[in-house]
């Protein structure tokens, strides 16, 4: 499933990186310690976190992730959203808690690894 | 004179709530001493509380105590932030106050004591000091600094609750002074910043372990600063315990502390007969009989206050562990002779180590004292005597 079709369906509100919304999303991870999504991501995949740190941008690029979804409605911090505008990183805000918006999205058939 | 300080940076009380209830001002004062210590730093959870205490009971037992804090940001990463005064200390202790929400659940969390210098209980802290600060770690490095702290990031080695396990690697531009790390081994990575080790200790037993050797002029935090940055000679002492090279230095300065003028040191690498011997020798003060029994004793001590004393213990352990021996002989003001044998094929038998920077900084810190050192191994021996060459 693209990139734009999730954020119809979920309601996602678009932060950062409109010019990449029409990516193909490979699957899904959730986890809000970075070293662990540098770790066990996967390319095209869509994040689900609470932090708000720049360095996520950093982690979704290295990764190359599909996009970021935060969740229970947290902004990025300012210095966030100005790297994922350089490096054309999505951001999207969602204001459902974690655990809702994945089984929402596993519902819509975006797995995860296993 | 410069010299050599061990230093166990990162301390709770009895405040944090995860902090045993016997880690009190006196207790911890106490402990540290009986560990080697010269210099503690407190860092309770979010909170300064208990640090006023702690500081008094090291001015009464004469041991350095810096004030410090250990902030939670809010991306859960911990940062340690070290100052010069507890007035510094209190205008961060504020910020953070005012961006931590919350109330402590003692059943769930722990209970957070407040204590006066001699260990009684004076007040509660009713925070939620084990909870996030809203603050990103940029602010708090940045409000550290705003009050001439040190910024070091805690226990980057670990997972939970670390720089590098939140947010996967160190911020670019993060104007950090240091990382702490928990286990020695991780120090020997480079990560682009001095490195220090410490005990994170809640309870007292861990007070003291994996400690970080400075060398510097005084106990305060600018020398600590200036060994950070390496300037004007000062730095951090690499070498772990492990390495015989730290056991040397730590007989050596036994030997100084004996008011000796010369300290011979030998090494000889016998692996024919599978066989290290370490020889320290000195013509300082000696001891007489009842001293040189409670030598090996690891809490016997020549002062009350400093370390001196806990060298020969750990030297006569490490050379039990690889099957060793350890002879003492010492005759009141002639001076004294350690002598370790280790079995070089022992998987215990520890690495020499980094000998040379021994050597040096003996040589550089006491211009005053002849050192004569001798290394031999199975095809050389090289000999250096310190009144054969000019020192500059």
């Amino acid at each position: 499933m693209r990139l734009n079709e999730l954020i119809d369906k979920l309601d996602l509100s678009v932060r950062t990186g409109k010019g990449n919304l029409g990516r193909e999303v490979t699957g899904g991870y959730a986890s809000d310690l970075l070293s662990d999504v540098l770790a066990h991501s996967r390319e095209g995949n869509l994040w689900i976190t609470l932090q708000l740190h720049q360095n996520i941008v950093a982690v979704a690029s290295m990764k190359d992730l599909a996009g970021i979804v935060l969740v229970n409605g947290r902004e990025p911090e300012q210095e966030t959203v100005e790297k994922a505008e350089k490096e054309g990183v999505v951001i999207m805000v969602s204001e459902m808690p974690t655990f809702e918006l994945v089984g929402k999205l596993y519902e819509l058939g975006v797995a995860g690894m296993g | 004179m410069m010299r050599i300080i061990r230093a166990d940076l990162h301390l709770h009380t009895c405040l944090s709530p995860c902090g045993d209830a016997e880690m009190r001002a006196t207790a911890i004062v106490r402990q540290a001493g009986q560990a080697g210590l010269d210099m503690i730093a407190i860092c309770d959870h979010n909170s300064a509380e208990n640090v006023n205490a702690v500081m008094r009971a090291g001015a009464r037992e004469g041991l350095a105590v810096i004030p410090g804090i250990e902030a939670t940001s809010r991306e859960e990463v911990h940062i340690l932030g070290l100052f010069r005064s507890e007035r510094d200390l209190a205008h961060l202790q504020d910020v953070i106050y005012e961006n931590l929400p919350g109330e402590n659940d003692e059943e769930a969390f722990g209970s957070q004591l407040v204590v006066d210098e001699w260990d009684r209980v004076v007040g509660m802290n009713r925070r939620l000091l084990i909870g996030a600060t809203a603050l990103t770690v940029e602010r708090i490095v940045e409000a550290i600094h705003r009050w001439g702290g040190l910024a070091i990031a805690s226990h980057i080695d670990r997972e939970r609750f670390s720089l590098i396990g939140q947010l996967g690697f160190i911020p670019e531009g993060l104007e950090l002074d240091a990382l702490e790390v928990s286990r020695p081994s991780s120090s020997k990575q480079d990560y682009g910043y001095p490195v220090v080790t410490s005990s994170d200790a809640h309870f007292l037993a861990d007070i003291g372990k994996s400690p970080t050797h400075f060398m510097v002029e005084d106990l305060s935090l600018d020398e600590l600063e200036k060994a950070l940055r390496r300037e004007d000679g000062r730095r951090i002492v690499t070498g772990k315990m492990e390495d015989l090279s730290l056991h040397i230095l730590d007989i050596a300065e036994n030997s100084i502390a004996a008011s000796a003028g010369r300290i011979e040191i030998r090494i000889d690498e016998d692996r024919a007969n599978d066989l290290l011997t370490v020889e320290i020798t000195d013509n300082g003060k000696g001891m007489d009989e009842s001293m040189l029994k409670k030598a090996l004793d690891p809490f016997f001590t020549t002062r009350t206050t400093r370390r001196v004393g806990l060298g020969l213990p750990l030297l006569a352990q490490a050379a039990k562990e690889s099957g060793g021996t350890i002879e003492l002989n010492s005759e009141p003001s002639r001076g004294t002779t350690v002598k370790a044998t280790f079995r070089l094929s022992h998987p215990d038998c520890k690495p020499v180590g980094d000998i040379g920077q021994t050597i040096r900084t003996l040589v550089i810190a006491h211009p005053e004292i002849d050192f004569v050192y001798e290394h031999k191994t199975y095809d050389s021996t090289y000999r250096f005597d310190t009144r054969e060459i000019d020192r500059k």
